[in-house]
């Protein structure tokens, strides 16, 4: 067995002699997964927004002719928000000291306008400051928005009433005003009776071209109807929630899950193990001929690749495992397997050049391991940064293996067409991996002196 | 010759921890490297160990030109500690490319009177720990065997055993070159003394030449 091999069986037999360790190697996917759900639960919980009815709203309001049981109608449009009704005191008091992220108040004369389908009524929406306010008002957009479409068919029925009236003729009122329409079907039959009975040629021929003109005007208003619902959604939008998978079986989150984890494990791993070597003394031993400085770096990438495959493997088996149990459709589990393992290889290996630099400038495990987090942590938070949003950071973000990482995988799980992205982010891996790992030699004099 | 220093120092920044010292060791020769905490025994010792580089100066092979098969016990214990006595020298000795690795730390468990029961090195006592970093540096069957106070923590029986397995190593034809603080190691086994003194060579010479030099004083 080569001298790679025979240090790298060591490491591998003293972490499987480290139960803490390996405990937490096991534990920290668990944990991962335990945190991200309660992101995603905090990220779909639905913000306590109050609601101030200074109008009074009626039990039972009419609009148009149609009626709406004013709770009934919130409790079906506050789905993304959770709507408490508090005086205009109590929310003011909650919001500033943070009971509630916003309140909705309708103000007086709310119902009023609303009735007379002329102006709009305005709600009024008061946010606090911070990260809330955006996601707050984008909520109270929706429930505005599903409180417009359940108005609409109100409003549609009222104009069509009006439109009715002038084609069929009746009574009818506007803004209380009471008035008598002759109605086109009955002004048709009027201009017909003077075109028969009239002796003036020229007042036949007028009332043969009103007549025209009032079929014209009948038919068009026939099909208003459909012209006004089209007005009301030029595009409406079909929700159909079992055409995907799930946000926790995403290929997002799979990526993210896989880097994020391999990240930490790879880096801290390799960087203790190297510094290890020193702690026990052993360095000045094996640099006395028996084994090449390089080829203790590469021992420690090597190292954060074999767990870096052993993890991922499994990570990839649960994500794989869920998604057949749950049958859930969309994305290759099992057939791009292969494809994902080479990246999980390769981001392991960067990762743990990664490792090595830190280890080898940082000369004694316990120094290396708060170090290798306390720099992967930013770097990671840098990889998250979208390429449009800032970028230096997002630059600096492209310097560490993670943004690289999450990129090949989210290909080789689910891209239609993966090789461009594979070839281009399985180069950068391995192109920071070498320059991590040269950097890790050139340090190793530091952990030699 | 086995082994010749040529001027080799070891700075840190400012600080010269050794000053350019060279040094033959030649076959038979028991040199014992003597100097108060901190002169440089230490330092001496790993740069012809070749695990620290000298900052200047250089470290070359005897006449022969086969290069020398040095062993190096260092002060501090130097094996992995969650592997046995046995994984250790079983790795070490593959790792020096001995072709027998299991019979060869066989047979030094057995003449070192290891403990050979599954437990760790860190498990073990300071002295059996002691022996098996002696026993690591005997693996590729030295002819330089390079001694870092080694004694410190062995009991009499102990002591006596490494002596016999110094003085093997010298009938063989090697040299051993061993730091001590204890002068009556020194009267019982070296042939040599050196003096290092803040971190500069004061005296090179056979035992007798010590005992009468004005050094000696200083180090009764």
């Amino acid at each position: 067995m080569s001298k790679i091999g025979l240090l790298l069986g060591k490491d591998l037999r003293t972490l499987r002699r480290s139960p803490l360790l390996l405990a937490a190697l096991v534990l920290y996917p668990i944990l991962f997964a335990v945190l991200v759900g309660l992101v995603v639960r905090y990220a779909n919980d639905r913000p306590r927004v109050a609601f101030v009815d200074l109008d009074h709203l009626p039990e039972t309001l009419t609009v148009g002719s149609q009626q709406f049981n004013v709770e009934q109608v919130i409790s079906q449009v506050q789905g993304s928000v959770d709507l408490v009704p508090l005086s205009q005191e109590e929310a003011d008091d909650q919001l500033a000291s943070g009971g509630i992220v916003a309140e909705i108040v309708v103000p007086p004369g709310f119902a009023s306008k609303l009735r007379g389908m002329v102006e709009s009524p305005r709600l009024v929406l008061k946010t606090a400051r911070g990260g809330f306010s955006g996601r707050v008002e984008q909520q109270t957009q929706a429930l505005v928005y599903a409180l417009n479409r359940r108005l609409q068919d109100a409003y549609i029925k009222a104009n069509l009433k009006y439109v009715k009236l002038i084609l069929e003729g009746g009574q009818g009122s506007f803004l209380g005003n009471e008035f008598d329409v002759v109605g086109l079907d009955r002004a048709a039959q009027m201009l017909d009776e003077i075109q028969r009975t009239s002796k003036d040629p020229e007042v036949s021929a007028r009332a043969a071209e009103l007549a025209t003109f009032v079929r014209q005007a009948r038919l068009a208003l026939t099909a208003s109807g459909d012209s006004l619902r089209a007005t009301a959604n030029p595009i409406q939008l079909k929700v159909d929630t079992n055409a995907g998978r799930t946000w926790l079986l995403s290929a997002q989150l799979q990526a993210y899950a896989l880097a994020l984890t391999l990240a930490f494990i790879c880096v801290l791993l390799a960087a203790a193990a190297l510094a290890a070597e020193r702690d026990e003394n052993v360095l000045g031993r094996l640099v006395r001929g028996l084994v090449r400085l390089r080829d203790l770096v590469a021992v420690k990438i090597l190292l954060a690749t074999v767990i870096a495959l052993a993890l991922g493997f499994a990570i990839v088996l649960l994500f794989g495992v869920l998604a057949e149990a749950l049958g859930v459709t969309g994305g290759e589990p099992w057939a791009r397997l292969p494809l994902l393992l080479i990246g999980i290889a390769l981001a392991g290996a960067a990762f743990g050049a990664f490792g090595t630099l830190v280890g080898a400038v940082s000369r004694e495990s316990r120094t290396a391991v708060l170090v290798g987090f306390l720099t992967a942590l930013p770097l990671v938070l840098l990889g998250l940064v979208p390429e449009g949003a800032a970028r230096a950071a997002w630059w600096a973000g492209r310097a560490f293996p993670f943004s690289h990482a999450v990129d090949f995988f989210q290909a080789a799980l689910y891209d239609a067409d993966p090789w461009g992205t594979l070839v281009r982010e399985g180069a950068w891996l391995i192109g920071l991996g070498l320059l991590f790992a040269a950097g890790a030699r050139a340090g190793m004099r530091r952990l030699l002196a | 010759m086995l082994l010749s220093a040529q001027g080799v120092a070891r700075r840190y920044g400012r600080v010269v921890a050794l000053a350019p010292t060279s040094l033959d060791i030649n076959g038979g020769d028991a040199i014992a490297l003597i100097g108060p905490n901190g002169a440089g025994k230490s330092t001496l010792l790993s740069i012809l160990a070749g695990s620290l580089e000298p900052t200047e100066g250089s470290v070359s092979s005897g006449e022969t030109g086969a290069g020398p098969r040095v062993g190096w016990v260092p002060q501090r214990q130097a094996h992995y500690a969650r592997l046995s006595p046995r994984e250790n020298l079983e790795l070490f000795a593959r790792l020096e490319g001995v072709a027998d690795a299991v019979g060869v730390a066989e047979s030094f468990l057995r003449v070192l009177d290891l403990p050979d029961d599954g437990r760790w090195t860190a498990q073990l006592s300071v002295g059996n720990q002691q022996r098996l970093n002696l026993a690591i540096a005997l693996l590729a069957a030295p002819n330089v065997l390079l001694l870092d106070e080694p004694t410190a923590s062995l009991d009499p029986r102990q002591r006596r055993r490494l002596w016999e397995v110094a003085t093997q190593v010298r009938e063989r034809g090697g040299a051993v070159v061993f730091a001590t603080q204890n002068l009556e190691e020194v009267e019982h086994f070296a042939t040599r003394v050196v003096v290092l003194l803040d971190g500069a060579l004061v005296f090179d010479g056979s035992l007798d030449e010590f005992s009468r030099s004005p050094e000696a004083d200083v180090f009764a």
